[in-house]
């Protein structure tokens, strides 16, 4: 007797929540929802301020090189270590580093390497386009990733504000 | 035999040839195109943008499909039937092919207007489930075996609510004709069968129920337990690869052309135009042609509403589904056509 009467219930039910069921579809199918699809080669996504692509060396607009210093801190922090850095011993008042390679294929994004870096040289730049077909192709020389890295943006001149004040 | 009845019977099967071949290219088409529809529509619903690579719009992309299939190889698993293997998917297909014979298109566009013509569609479009147990039996494999005796079970269930639907239109039109009953829904769209006032509430009852009981036959969604990817790979048709899977997937969705077809012309007056003005009143080439489109119109809303219905709706279990058929569907049904054969006998205006 029980059971007979779930099974009513269940067709009573089935009258209001399938045309609720088809209503909710309906409304996504005529225009409520924009399309969440990128058609990405021709639509670039919008990457979040702080996204976490190939670690680079931006180029200081001033000097036309990077500012690494060669301390190899981020060599040291990386946990994959995957970054080689050499200083350059030739001008012991101009410290720039000889090699700097990174073997991307191990990388895993972490950011330590930017984040011990003392002169702020090392960056997350918003490259994601890695893909390529060797493996020798995957360690990024100093070259690659000064063009990979861009330019620095114009210094927020933050050590003047407190003399004004 | 002289020259001339020769002649005369080699016209006859020229014409049947050509017949048969403009009804197949006509499925095709529609086949290919309804494919498109349905990713279309299910993208749109799940905020994706569907198909939109190959050609304009994307109106390539089931022609590329289909010449995809054509390439591929042709596999028979090593532990299966061969010769049953390869005999399934034309046991499925060409049922859902010959269902076609009496589908009236349009006014006097039938390719053989039957006197039995529901009688035909009911008998022939229950042969495919043989081509569905014979390709889950001949392909050696758990799952097909599997999705192929819940097909059974499931298309025999829902043969009786479908035939039980079927006899409603039948019984209140007096005629088993398909032509007899479009024609018997002439006028406005209120002289329909589903709207007629005079049989309320038996036809609209026939109407859900064939309604329902067709989306388990033509095995989509909401019925697809044959089927259900989650459970059994792809149920009866796992093993199946190349032309013999573009068969299967060509007769399913020929099906569901078939079963908008037949709703149309049960019970939304076929190819009548829904106000007598838009096309009634003309004679000849011209009723055809623009019968022809009412009909396309009608068939293609109810198609697009099935594409609607899947996306929407979940897979039921196969208990529930069981449930449905025997503990509703069927016991309504029977009442229903109680309800229509007094009614028919006793108080229907001659």
């Amino acid at each position: 007797m029980k059971k007979k009467s779930t099974i009513l219930k269940d067709i009573a039910n089935s009258f209001v929540s399938i045309p609720k069921g088809l209503w909710v579809t309906l409304v996504n199918w005529s225009i409520a929802r924009p399309c969440v699809t990128e058609l990405y080669p021709e639509q670039r996504p919008e990457l979040p301020e702080n996204y976490r692509g190939l670690p680079a060396l931006p180029v200081d607009p001033k000097t036309g090189r990077s500012r690494c210093i060669g301390c190899g801190a981020c060599a040291r922090m990386c946990p994959e270590h995957i970054i080689t850095v050499e200083l350059d011993k030739t001008d012991p008042k101009d410290r720039k580093p000889a090699v700097f390679e990174i073997d991307i294929s191990r990388c895993m994004w972490c950011g330590l390497c930017t984040e011990v870096c003392p002169t702020n040289c090392l960056v997350m730049s918003k490259n994601f386009e890695l893909a390529c077909r060797t493996r020798e192709q995957m360690i990024y020389t100093l070259q690659d990733l000064m063009r990979l890295g861009g330019e620095f943006p114009p210094e927020p001149e933050t050590e003047e504000e407190p003399k004004e004040t | 035999m002289d020259l001339q009845s020769l002649m005369q019977l080699g016209l006859e099967i020229g014409k049947i040839v050509l017949i048969a071949a403009v009804v197949l290219v006509f499925m095709l088409v529609a086949v290919l195109y309804m494919v498109l529809k349905l990713r279309w529509v299910i993208a749109r619903i799940q905020s994706r943008l569907g198909p939109n690579r190959t050609g304009p719009w994307g109106v390539l992309q089931t022609v590329a499909d289909a010449l995809k299939l054509f390439q591929k190889e042709d596999v028979i698993p090593c532990g299966a039937d061969r010769w049953l293997f390869t005999l399934a998917p034309a046991l499925v297909f060409i049922p859902a092919y010959m269902v076609y014979v009496v589908v009236p298109f349009g006014h006097g566009l039938t390719a053989r207007s039957l006197s039995v013509g529901v009688m035909y569609i009911s008998a022939i479009s229950s042969i495919g489930v043989i081509g569905i147990v014979v390709a889950g039996w001949a392909s050696n494999n758990k799952w097909s075996l599997l999705g192929a005796f819940r097909g059974a079970s499931q298309l025999i269930a829902y043969e009786v609510p479908i035939i039980l639907a079927l006899v409603v239109p039948v019984l209140v039109s007096q005629s088993m004709d398909l032509n007899a009953i479009v024609s018997g829904q002439v006028g406005n769209f209120w002289n329909w069968n589903l709207f007629h006032v005079t049989g309320w509430p038996m036809l609209p009852v026939a109407f859900l129920m064939l309604l329902v009981a067709g989306f388990a036959e033509i095995n989509v969604v909401p019925f697809d337990i044959m089927e259900a990817e989650s459970e059994l790979v792809a149920g009866f048709n796992t093993e199946y690869s190349g032309m013999k899977f573009a068969l299967f997937f060509l007769a399913e969705f020929a099906a569901s052309f078939t079963l908008s077809a037949i709703i149309v012309t049960l019970f939304l007056g076929g190819y009548q135009p829904p106000l007598h003005i838009l096309g009634g009143q003309l004679t000849g080439l011209a009723l055809s042609a623009v019968s022809l489109c009412w009909f396309m119109a009608k068939c293609w809303l109810l198609v697009v509403f099935i594409m609607w219905v899947r996306s929407t709706l979940p897979r039921v279990r196969v208990d529930q589904l069981m449930n449905l058929a025997w503990k509703v569907l069927i016991p309504v049904g029977l009442g229903n056509l109680l309800l229509t054969g007094a009614y028919v006998t006793f108080w229907m205006p001659k």
